[in-house]
């Protein structure tokens, strides 16, 4: 596709530098460029822009996005700030902005943003899920990996994945990577970063699957500083369809913030035969404060045998709560592959923990409820 | 008297992955040495879900968030008087289970845990700490003030063995002496079959300490009747790796015939709950 690229840049400096970027590029041609945004809605569409990079450092500029998408309804607005603005990005995004690029860019910078927010848009419908259990050893790590797969064969659609697990995180493990960033990096740097630049900390699995790692050692903390983490949580809306965040087991400042930043917080326990649904129960109680709780909290259980309707329906009636998906038994398939010294993840579509991931999947993507295979 | 001002042993089990089998094996470790004749406290700091209280099915005892309370009224409160014992077949030892409220255990301080360890030492000739999976503030002051640190590892699956080697490193990091720090080994024998030799050589750079058989089944029971695998009757692999632990940390050799010799009794019925 050619893009005929259309800027409003108040700043002549940055107007030029754009400029010279757009033209620089194969698949892109400057239509026309103004430093006055009314000219620009006047005189800008005998050029047919197909994309309009915006300058958005101006106090009006969010109903100047609307101004623009209404007069362009062919064009995706792109807009562009001298620095990440996390609070005003969903404004924009509701006034119709496609995505947010920080200024100056480069050519290399700018190709892949416009081919990021081309897939995924920018946080339009992105839809973020916490995996929360109140002790370790649920199966969380193993249904994360599986299901980020799962989801992104399933839509199509870009899936992220952050391992705030910050002590011993193993996503990095499962999926055989050694990352040149973590999440210590990323939430160090969010400020100045913005959401092409964020995307460079994540390690790529598959074309649509990345993933933040966890810390390589450690750190004598147990937390990472928590607004910064929530700007990261919120900058990953941009570019994923679907962010999965793996959090330390127990209610810590960094699992209570993923729960709270999440559209949906999956509580889970894996079935073990001693007292994990007493643990499960008193910590869904810790959630009763949410007014929207049943549709923000949904309990899942793994390890459970036989895994269908009737011992999902039985699970929900003893513990006086739905249980919204169980997922059966996988510690064979895991320590079998350990044993031939890899990791369980391409799990074969016939097993029924597969089938059980992918109905999960589909109840996410497809806003419905999970049914048994 | 110099016998009031001696402190006891304090004797902290830790990992780096859950459900390892900390909190069974600290409450046997517990139980055993209380039949040994000792004075023996377990306390439960993992404090969001302990399951002390849960596995002895001693739910309504004295918790540690009590025990905080008590010592900011009084730090001189004798805590044996707070303290909820167990006892089965004539022996006692002393618990103190993880907070009944979760608003509490959040709320818990580094220097609480502290404060009780240090007041529950001058107590009990052992004191016995269960703990969460990680380095949290909390947890490394615990560490510090531990005489023992038993550091408890499966080999299990890939996840798990790194996790041991990075604890294991941190553990060396904080440059305790080497022999406070002891690896041990559960379920020797579960269904992975990685080589125990290999990840000695390669992922810990020294041995286990000691050994522990997998017995999933009677690991069980023990929870379901919340009687302790060493005060029960039967006497198998687990239970007889137990008492082998706990007799080279007191350094008694350990007699088989021992246990035996006492009177025998029928499991069940005789289980008390004591509340101060």
């Amino acid at each position: 596709m050619l893009y005929n690229v259309l800027i409003v840049e108040r700043n002549r400096l940055y107007l030029e530098k754009m400029a010279a970027v757009i033209q620089s590029l194969d698949g892109y041609e400057l239509a026309a460029r103004f430093q006055e945004p009314l000219e620009a809605l006047g005189q800008g569409k005998v050029f047919k822009p197909n994309l309009i990079l915006l300058d958005i450092d101006m106090d009006d500029a969010i109903s100047l996005v609307k101004d623009f998408t209404e007069a362009f309804p062919n064009a995706s607005v792109v807009c562009t700030g001298e620095k990440w603005q996390g609070d005003s990005a969903s404004h924009f995004v509701k006034a119709g902005a496609r995505g947010y690029l920080i200024k100056p860019f480069t050519a290399s910078e700018f190709r892949s943003a416009i081919e990021s927010f081309a897939k995924s848009g920018m946080e339009s419908a992105s839809q973020v899920l916490t995996f929360f259990s109140p002790k370790g050893k649920s199966g969380k790590t193993t249904l994360v990996a599986s299901l980020a797969l799962a989801l992104a064969r399933s839509t199509g659609e870009q899936v992220g994945i952050i391992d705030a697990d910050l002590q011993f995180c193993d996503m990095g493990l499962f999926f055989n990577l050694d990352p040149a960033s973590t999440i210590v990096e990323a939430v160090r740097d969010i400020n100045f970063l913005s959401p092409i630049s964020l995307s460079t900390y994540f390690c790529e699995v598959e074309p649509n699957v990345r993933v933040l790692c966890g810390t390589r050692n450690p750190s004598l903390i147990d937390r990472v500083d928590i607004p910064s983490f929530e700007a990261l949580i919120k900058m990953s809306r941009s570019l994923f369809r679907y962010v999965l965040i793996d959090v330390p087991a127990g209610f810590c400042p960094t699992s209570i913030a993923a729960a709270e930043m999440a559209d949906t917080t999956y509580l889970m326990t894996m079935l073990s035969g001693t007292y994990e649904l007493q643990h499960l129960s008193r910590a869904r109680e810790m959630f009763q404060d949410w007014e929207d709780i049943d549709s923000r909290l949904k309990v899942m259980i793994t390890r459970v045998s036989p895994c269908n309707e009737k011992a999902r329906q039985q699970l929900s009636d003893d513990l006086g709560y739905t249980v919204e998906a169980i997922i059966p038994n996988e510690y064979k398939l895991v320590s079998e592959a350990a044993n031939a010294g890899r990791i369980a993840l391409d799990v074969k579509d016939d097993t029924p923990f597969a089938a059980a991931i992918g109905n999960l999947a589909d109840s996410i993507s497809l806003h419905r409820r999970w049914v048994a295979p | 008297m110099v016998e009031d001002k001696i402190s006891g042993v304090v004797i902290t089990f830790f990992s780096t992955a859950s459900a390892v089998g900390k909190t069974l094996i600290s409450i046997n470790m517990a139980a055993e040495l209380a039949r040994q004749g000792y004075r023996v406290c377990l306390a439960d700091f993992d404090l969001q879900f302990g399951d002390v209280a849960n596995y002895l099915q001693m739910q309504g005892s004295a918790t540690v968030y009590n025990a905080a309370q008590r010592l900011a009224e009084d730090s001189e409160y004798p805590l044996e008087e707070l303290v909820s014992t167990c006892s089965y077949n004539n022996v006692s030892f002393g618990v103190l289970a993880a907070p009944e409220e979760l608003s509490q255990a959040y709320n818990f301080t580094a220097d609480m845990a502290e404060q009780i360890v240090k007041c529950l030492r001058m107590r009990y000739d052992y004191v016995i700490i269960d703990t969460t999976s990680m380095f949290s503030v909390l947890n490394l002051s615990l560490l510090d003030l531990s005489t023992i640190i038993t550091f408890l590892g499966v080999v299990d699956f890939i996840p798990t063995i790194k996790n041991m080697k990075i604890g294991n490193e941190t553990l060396q990091s904080l440059n305790y002496d080497s022999n406070k720090i002891r690896l041990v080994l559960n379920r020797s024998d579960s269904a992975t079959q990685l080589s125990i030799r290999e990840v000695e050589e390669k992922t810990l750079g020294s041995s286990f300490y000691h050994v522990l058989s997998n017995d999933f089944r009677a690991a069980n029971e023990s929870v379901q009747s919340g009687i302790p695998l060493v005060l029960r009757q039967t006497n198998n692999q687990l239970t007889k790796d137990l008492r082998q632990l706990v007799a080279l940390y007191t350094n008694r050799a350990y007699q088989e015939e021992e246990f035996f010799e006492e009177p025998a009794q029928k499991s069940g019925g005789w289980f008390s709950k004591l509340f101060s």
